[in-house]
């Protein structure tokens, strides 16, 4: 029945062709080329330390927990107690904040951290072979502590005098346990002692024993911290108590119970964790400071948590004395009054900051139970000020070189001008550098090297690229948001870990913050744009019209028999890991 | 089985009973209900295809393209804009030689807005390569779909199976549905000659220069020339399967006419009223309904009309500037014979606007009263008064 003529085979010509369209070198049309360019994250630039967040981020977004926790090793040896106390500015210049909030680095960086700890994870540290040189260290804070463990793994024999009867310096003495736990610190302390490095406690350093270090070590580095308050000058000064002395009772155990007003004086970092300390202790803390609160040089977020906790601030008022009084009508202990000039703000501006001038002769006179000061500190001996003076020395961007017999570094809050605790590792980091490159190179080559390793423009420098690691490959170009292909990223609410809530929190000294949970992290980590470097997402070799994007162990290249030029791969990829060039015939 | 379905759904009956593989398409008015269905098929299961979603008709052809040149069996409907869209694409899947059946639902192309009824969509498309056949109503519809496939795939060139906007697509009719056996008897599985296949690696459609490029569209033009003996057969063999055929075109008392109608799509079903009417008055009337315009049937045309004196097209479409399209078609058909018949080109029902039986015996009556045609183009039903307000 059915009719063969219905589909009887019709001549078909049409274009076919089963011969290879490789012999179509597709590569001779191409007048652009496309090429893998890793740059530099806005985060990374930021971070004192140079940080490779964007890696770190991949890694740990991958749950390569442990490759993410040794990339940051990298560049410092402090993941869980930077992760808690560093003021992250890595997060103000984050690209994402631009799509929706900024990823929560600090956070992901202490569950590295602490998920290091808890796995009790042995680092591996990439040690260069034995210089037979020996380096002294003088302090062990952060300064003096990252200094030794970058040195030791320079291939240097390391020791570090400590004055105290315990190594940390202001890690130990200056913040409290709410927000740094002693066995973090502890941990984190040993695992640099397990590089090698080897910390005299209860050896105290002066002037004459440092010449004798000149003597029996090849070089010196100086980062002993500002030992010394300042003091007011006032008529009853010697009835306030030292903030940071305080505190240091409190870091090595002691608990002292408080009532009444306690009046804090000073604006900085430590007059707020005085203040949340005695909130700890008993007492209704009084912040009194000379200027506006915005004008306070402490950290923003660590006020508005001591706001949280009752802690009341006085602005535009200064101390003119003290006396002792028989306590305030509601307390039969005697107590102290304290005499305040009224303060207001001048027209003028010193530095960019307001200047601030006494408002006439108004004054006022508060009651209170205790003072404690907390208006700065400052070099505790005459010989740990670096000559600026001396021409025979190098200002680095964190430390102070001096180029002589037995060469001198000076680091830490001795030279930084932003004292935080991980400025100070980064000038420990610089030190480190500065002396493996004197030896190697002499005095002339430093700066230039040190140049070389820079993240970005900035004063951050990265270890890994000093090693010669895959990472001095990236450019110092700061990927911005419009450079990031917004595109293949979904909005996502930050991950933040559960807090404690005020009053709960001022009833001990536990932890206030917790760290992020397993998932958490994660999908925090996957948040991150991974700004200017490959993270192996694969959209270049997807999109090639020519298929010419090679894969091989996970690296890219490209081959330009068959690349046209057309510029997708570059123009979709969405973190501005790749690069397009003109070629010039 | 007779089910009273309207004539999109009597469309999409067709393409599930012809078991298409792969259907991409972008909805538009009044083409949407056939893909509705078809996509309910898809998701419940009646119909195992891949259905693509897609974000322009560009795309729903481009997709198809693609699933034909795979082999598959593919389908997709529109209108329209939605046509005009595909354009590019019309013309590389018939050159490409891809068996696709394509409905179209004639609409009228804006502005002014309008969505009923024009020819004007599928017409401009007329030089693309593809097969177009005007349906008449649900039932053939249905059976051309069928038919479709099979043509399509007999001669490796796409169909367009063509029905009017509303008068068709939205009117409920009983249609008989044929069973799944009877179909698959009538339409095999596809068996494709151009099937790409990522275990024989090959470029087609690449670069054809001067020396190639004219054979390769005399190969298309002796394909398209093909399809109308391939169609008769098609039909008849349909024909013993289903007891039912439709015919090319459709000639009815055109032996003795004095003046034959020539008609496409649901005006044919009118004129058969008003053929009955007017015969009864003793006139000398034929109807001629033509349904297969690509390929052009010129000989079926010159058989049937060139005896005739007079020939009235009627147009339900405009080529600015030369008027209705039909019209000039069958003009040039029948231009070389001598004698040869006058042809009256009647354009009327532009944008849905209604053909009735009372338009039809209008234009009877002035084909027989004009000794020649006054004009190349007659405007049947225009508004005066509308006419004249320009004129103030």
């Amino acid at each position: 029945m059915k009719d063969p003529l219905i589909d009887k085979k019709l001549p078909l010509f049409i274009p076919h062709s089963s011969i290879s369209t490789a012999v179509n070198k597709t590569g001779s049309w191409r007048f652009f080329h496309p090429k893998y360019e890793e740059k530099t994250a806005p985060c990374s630039a930021a971070c004192p330390v140079g940080q490779d967040i964007p890696g770190i981020e991949m890694l740990a977004s991958r749950g390569q927990l442990k490759d993410a926790w040794q990339i940051i090793l990298e560049e410092n040896p402090f993941p869980a107690v930077c992760g808690r106390v560093c003021f992250h500015p890595c997060e103000s210049a984050c690209n994402r904040a631009s799509m929706d909030e900024p990823i929560a680095i600090h956070h992901i960086e202490r569950f590295l951290g602490d998920t290091a700890l808890n796995e009790q994870t042995m680092a591996d540290f990439d040690i260069k072979p034995p210089t037979g040189k020996k380096i002294a260290i003088v302090g062990a804070g952060p300064a003096g502590l990252a200094a030794a463990y970058f040195i030791t793994r320079l291939g240097y024999e390391c020791d570090v005098f400590e004055a105290a009867p315990e190594p940390g310096g202001l890690l130990r003495r200056g913040i409290p346990a709410y927000r740094l736990p002693r066995d973090i610190l502890e941990h984190e302390i040993a695992r640099i002692e397990n590089a090698g490095v080897r910390i005299h406690c209860k050896s105290p350093v002066n002037e004459c024993s440092l010449e004798n270090l000149k003597k029996g070590y090849d070089g010196l580095f100086v980062g002993c911290g500002y030992g010394r308050s300042f003091i007011l000058n006032i008529e009853g000064e010697e009835f306030a108590s030292d903030g940071l002395e305080f505190l240091n009772r409190l870091g090595v155990g002691e608990r002292i119970s408080y009532f009444g007003t306690a009046a804090v004086i000073g604006g900085g970092n430590t007059a707020i964790d005085v203040a949340r300390s005695l909130a700890r202790l008993g007492a209704a803390p009084l912040i009194v400071y000379r200027r506006r609160i915005q004008d306070m040089p402490a950290f923003e977020p660590e006020v508005a948590m001591a706001a949280g906790e009752g802690v009341r601030i006085m602005e535009l008022v200064a101390p003119i004395r003290i006396r002792e009084t028989n306590g305030d009508s509601s307390s039969s202990v005697p107590g102290y009054e304290l005499t305040l000039q009224k303060m207001k703000v001048s027209k003028k501006e010193i530095s960019g900051r307001a200047r601030v001038i006494p408002d006439g002769n108004d004054t006022e006179t508060i009651a209170v139970q205790n003072i404690f000061v907390a208006i700065g500190t400052v070099a505790e001996d005459l010989w740990q000020f670096p000559d600026s003076q001396e021409t025979k020395s190098l200002q680095l961007g964190h430390c102070r070189f001096f180029d002589q017999k037995t060469p001198l570094i000076y680091g830490g809050d001795l030279t930084n001008p932003l004292k935080s605790v991980t400025d100070a590792i980064a000038s420990g980091k610089q030190a480190a550098m500065a002396l493996d490159t004197y030896f190697e190179h002499g005095a002339d080559a430093i700066e230039a090297k040190l140049a070389d390793c820079r993240v970005g423009a900035g004063p951050a420098l990265s270890m890994a690229v000093y090693l010669g690691k895959d990472r001095k490959n990236r450019t110092a170009h700061i990927v911005n948001y419009d450079e990031i292909v917004s595109d293949y990223f979904q909005p996502a609410a930050r991950n933040i870990p559960s807090t404690i809530d005020a009053g709960q929190r001022i009833r001990s000294f536990t932890e206030i913050e917790s760290t992020l949970d397993n998932n958490a992290a994660k999908e925090e980590a996957d948040r991150c744009f991974n700004c200017g470097i490959c993270a192996s997402c694969d959209y270049c070799r997807l999109y090639c019209p020519e298929m010419a994007v090679m894969v091989d162990k996970a690296r890219r290249s490209i081959d330009m028999d068959f690349c046209k030029g057309c510029g997708v791969c570059a123009t979709e990829c969405p973190r501005n890991a790749m690069a397009l060039e003109e070629e010039i015939l | 089985m007779k089910k009273v379905l309207e004539g999109s759904q009597a469309v999409s009956e067709a393409a599930r009973l012809a078991k298409v593989q792969v259907i991409a398409a972008y909805p538009i008015t009044p083409q949407t209900h056939i893909v509705e269905a078809l996509s309910q098929y898809c998701s419940d299961g009646t119909l195992n295809a891949r259905f693509i979603n897609v974000e322009s008709e560009h795309s729903a052809m481009a997709a198809v393209i693609g699933a034909a040149s795979g082999g598959a069996r593919a389908f997709t409907a529109s209108s329209s804009h939605g046509l005009a869209y595909m354009h590019e694409l019309l013309h590389w899947a018939s050159a490409a030689r891809l068996p696709i059946v394509m409905a179209e639902v004639n609409r009228a192309l804006g502005p002014g807005w309008n969505i009923w009824t024009d020819q004007t969509d599928s017409l401009s498309q007329r030089d693309t390569g593809w097969i177009q056949l005007y349906c008449e109503d649900g039932q053939e519809a249905l059976d051309t779909t069928l038919q479709a496939f099979r043509l399509a795939e007999a001669v490796n060139l796409p169909v367009m199976v063509v029905l009017d906007a509303f008068y068709l697509s939205h009117t409920f009719e009983p249609i008989d549905v044929p069973d799944q056996e009877m179909v698959d008897r009538f339409l095999p599985p596809p068996a494709p000659r151009i099937r790409m296949d990522t275990a024989d690696p090959c470029a087609v459609n690449q670069l054809v220069t001067p020396a190639a490029y004219m054979e390769m569209r005399y190969n298309t033009q002796l394909a398209m020339e093909e399809a109308q003996r391939r169609l008769v057969l098609i039909e008849k063999e349909f024909d013993t399967i289903f007891n039912r055929t439709h015919g090319l075109v459709e000639a009815i008392h055109c032996e003795d006419a004095e003046i034959i109608m020539v008609t496409t799509g649901t005006v044919t079903g009118t004129c058969r009223e008003v053929l009955a009417d007017l015969r009864s008055q003793g006139e000398k009337v034929g109807l001629f309904k033509l349904k297969l315009f690509r390929p052009f049937p010129a000989d079926l045309i010159r058989r049937h009309l060139k005896s005739a004196p007079k020939i009235a097209v009627i147009d339900r479409n405009i080529s600015f500037g030369a008027g209705g399209i039909f019209a000039q078609e069958i003009r040039a058909a029948l231009c070389n014979p001598d004698p040869h018949p006058q042809v009256f080109g009647y354009v009327a029902g532009l944008g849905g606007r209604d053909i009735t039986p009372d338009t039809l015996v209008e234009i009877y009556n002035r084909t027989k009263n004009d000794p020649a045609p006054a004009e190349e183009t007659i405007w049947i039903g225009l508004n005066q008064e509308t006419i004249e307000s320009w004129r103030n």
